[in-house]
């Protein structure tokens, strides 16, 4: 009994923060927010079965969230009309889950015929219809607008009747976990090493015995299947599903949080998804000009640190596993170069603010309020000092990066020691 | 006499050039063959037709009786045969013992299935540490195969080629670039194998083909020129000329 927890102390974990988070953010935003990163991180996760474990980059997976998505809400605006027999809202995202399994076999069989650059190019083509379908046939997708429904139907077993925030959320918290257990242990089975193996070296994998395109269509399906079932969570969390939920721009951010928190680990994608579901949903209020500062991110990420976030947290494992002391000597430089970080960062992001302002015909006057300070943009100082702060902070990123590198190869060489002895 | 594989007037064109013209090989169940000939003599090409990886333009393959001529190369290894390469050619990313357990996953009944766990099964990791066992990487176990040494790494791609209990195996070249005494290791390697499976080798190094094969095939432009056992191959005119130095007889 006590291995079985300690086997799974991780998932209880998990369990234990989606349970409590609600009570530390406990704003009405903030729970929204949590549930979307709940839907975001089964999103991730499934994408991430193409792109990590099986080596398939996807533009269009959103489809089949989308397409989820338009089926639940059908189904309940169905079931509040009478037309069809109640269904347990709750058990919806199972029924969005195989409404993404249908289309994943139906479209798999086309678009895993052939792996990396066609494969990427057919996504595309199939978002692309996708999204045009939405305008076409009005009577499913409704165009522009889409479609509404009220979650709150049928009856109300212990009270549940999912009309307030916190009700969906832990039922997203639920089968975030659900999903997030089912998917790593996918990794585990006959099924996940193949795919794993199809990624690496396809072509011996043919010569044990694989075909590689079953090995990837059932891959893509059963990512439609995770998919549907975080677009039918989606659904129920906005009440309302439209064409961009199943749209190109969608399908690439999954690509983008994915890639950001790292496709080379489990991890990874749950980290991806929650920081640019944060990101998103923060600085998009903050800035207009916020999808910028994001693809910066993703151009640094792919630039500097291709493993993605869980990557860097985990090349510091051989350092733990020999001995933790040793990334105490980690802190300052670290320290270090996340201020100067922070001074560049800062006077370069005042400059883009003060441009936006100045570009953007809907500005109102001349002052702009940046960190708290009103600034006057059509005088030069504010340009000068921020151009200043900028030019320091890099000046002393200089400094603090090398000092970065000298201190790890430092204890990269002493962990190199340790382990030969 | 049972044949396990045969061959019969294999033809295969690239663009205007025929690289193999016409040929016809019988191999004996549980034989050890060799196939020797010059550098584009077509072995290899021999060896990606019979395997399914190129499609054959005229003839037919037949193993253990089937007609395996223009299947599938997973087909053909479900079938019961199975190849390794000339270039290492293994599961870069994984362990020692995940790319022998790849090697039979399939063939253990495991197959596609996603409702499992592979760990689960007992019987597919021992049969895992008994191929590791018998190719010699027992303490190798968790090494990631990409810091393997070039010998092991070539002694995994025979573990990963034996693993599935196919009964006729092609090995392509399996002791290329290695020392005298990785050679060794190999050949008993193979001879331990080919007790109770049908093995076709592919090799340059003269010594290990007269020391290790039953018979010997020589395959020169696209043409088997002579089958025969190893002493009479020796000795043929037509061998000597086309490949074998001439003294070749009489030095043994």
């Amino acid at each position: 009994m006590i291995q079985l927890l300690k086997k799974n102390s991780i998932w209880i974990l998990a369990g234990f923060v989606i349970l409590v988070l609600p009570l530390v953010f406990s704003s009405g935003f903030a729970i929204s927010l949590m549930g979307l990163m709940g839907i975001m991180v089964i999103f991730a996760l499934a994408y991430n079965m193409l792109l990590g474990q099986g080596g398939m980059l996807s533009f269009g997976h959103a489809v089949y969230f989308g397409l989820a998505g338009y089926f639940t809400i059908h189904f309940i605006n169905l079931m509040s009309e009478g037309a069809i027999g109640y269904f347990p809202v709750s058990l919806l995202p199972l029924f969005g889950g195989l409404v993404g399994l249908f289309f994943g076999v139906l479209i798999g069989f086309v678009s895993t015929r052939r792996a990396g650059t066609i494969f990427a190019l057919i996504s595309l083509g199939f978002v692309e219809m996708m999204t045009a379908l939405a305008f076409i046939l009005i009577t499913f997708f409704n165009g522009e607008e889409g479609i509404q429904a009220d979650r709150w139907v049928g009856p109300e077993p212990l009270g549940i009747t999912f009309g307030s925030g916190i009700q969906v959320y832990y039922l997203i918290g639920v089968w975030c976990l659900i999903a997030m257990i089912a998917m790593y242990a996918l990794t585990k089975t006959p099924f996940g090493r193949m795919s794993n193996a199809v990624r690496d070296n396809p072509e011996r994998a043919q010569f044990v015995g694989y075909s590689t395109q079953r090995v990837r269509w059932m891959a893509f399906a059963l990512s439609s299947f995770f998919a549907g079932l975080a677009g039918a969570l989606y659904a129920l969390h906005f009440e309302h599903i439209g064409y961009e939920a199943a749209g190109l721009e969608l399908s690439g951010e999954i690509l983008l949080a994915t890639y950001m928190g790292g496709a080379g680990h489990f991890l990874g994608p749950i980290v991806g998804a929650i920081l640019f579901t944060f990101l998103k949903g923060v600085l998009s209020d903050l800035s207009s000009v916020w999808y910028l500062y994001l693809g910066t991110v993703f151009l640094l990420t792919i630039l500097f640190a291709p493993t993605g976030i869980a990557g860097l947290i985990l090349r510091h494992e051989p350092i733990w596993k020999t001995d933790v002391r040793l990334l105490g000597k980690m802190v300052l430089p670290y320290l270090g170069a996340l201020i100067t970080l922070l001074i560049a960062t800062g006077g370069i992001i005042a400059l883009i603010e003060m441009i936006n302002f100045v570009a953007d015909e809907y500005s109102q006057g001349s002052i702009l309020s940046i960190y708290g300070i009103a600034v006057e943009t059509t005088s030069f100082i504010p340009w000068l000092a921020f151009g200043f702060i900028a030019l320091i902070g890099i000046g002393l990123c200089r400094l603090t990066f090398p000092f970065v590198t000298r201190n790890w190869d430092a204890i990269m060489d002493t962990v190199k020691e340790r382990m030969l002895r | 006499m049972t044949v396990a594989l045969e061959l019969i007037g294999l033809r295969k064109s690239f663009g205007p050039t025929e690289i193999i013209r016409g040929v016809d090989l019988q191999i004996k169940k549980g034989e050890l063959h060799a196939i020797i000939g010059p550098n584009g003599a077509g072995k290899s090409t021999l060896y990606n037709l019979i395997s399914g990886m190129y499609k054959v333009n005229d003839g037919s393959i037949i193993l253990n009786g089937n007609d395996i001529t223009n299947k599938e190369p997973y087909e053909i290894n479900r079938m019961g045969l199975s190849r390794s390469f000339q270039v290492t050619n293994i599961f870069p990313k994984m362990s020692v013992f995940e790319n022998v357990r790849n090697g039979f996953l399939y063939h253990s009944g495991c197959k596609y299935s996603f409702w499992r766990f592979v760990n689960r099964r007992k019987d597919v990791t021992e049969r895992a540490n008994e191929i590791l066992q018998r190719i010699g990487l027992e303490g190798k176990h968790d090494v990631p195969v990409m810091l393997l040494p070039y010998a092991d790494q070539r002694a995994l791609e025979i573990g990963i080629t034996i693993a599935g209990g196919a009964d006729v195996i092609l090995l392509d070249e399996p002791t290329s670039g290695m020392s005298r005494s990785e050679t060794e290791r190999t050949v008993e390697l193979i001879r331990s194998i080919s007790n109770d499976k049908t093995v076709v080798v592919v090799e340059h190094d003269m010594g290990v083909v007269f020391d290790l094969a039953e018979r010997i095939s020589v395959l020169v432009y696209g043409e088997i020129i002579a089958a025969d056992t190893p002493e009479n191959i020796r000795c043929n005119p037509n061998v000597q000329e086309a490949y074998l130095e001439t003294d070749s007889c009489v030095q043994e």
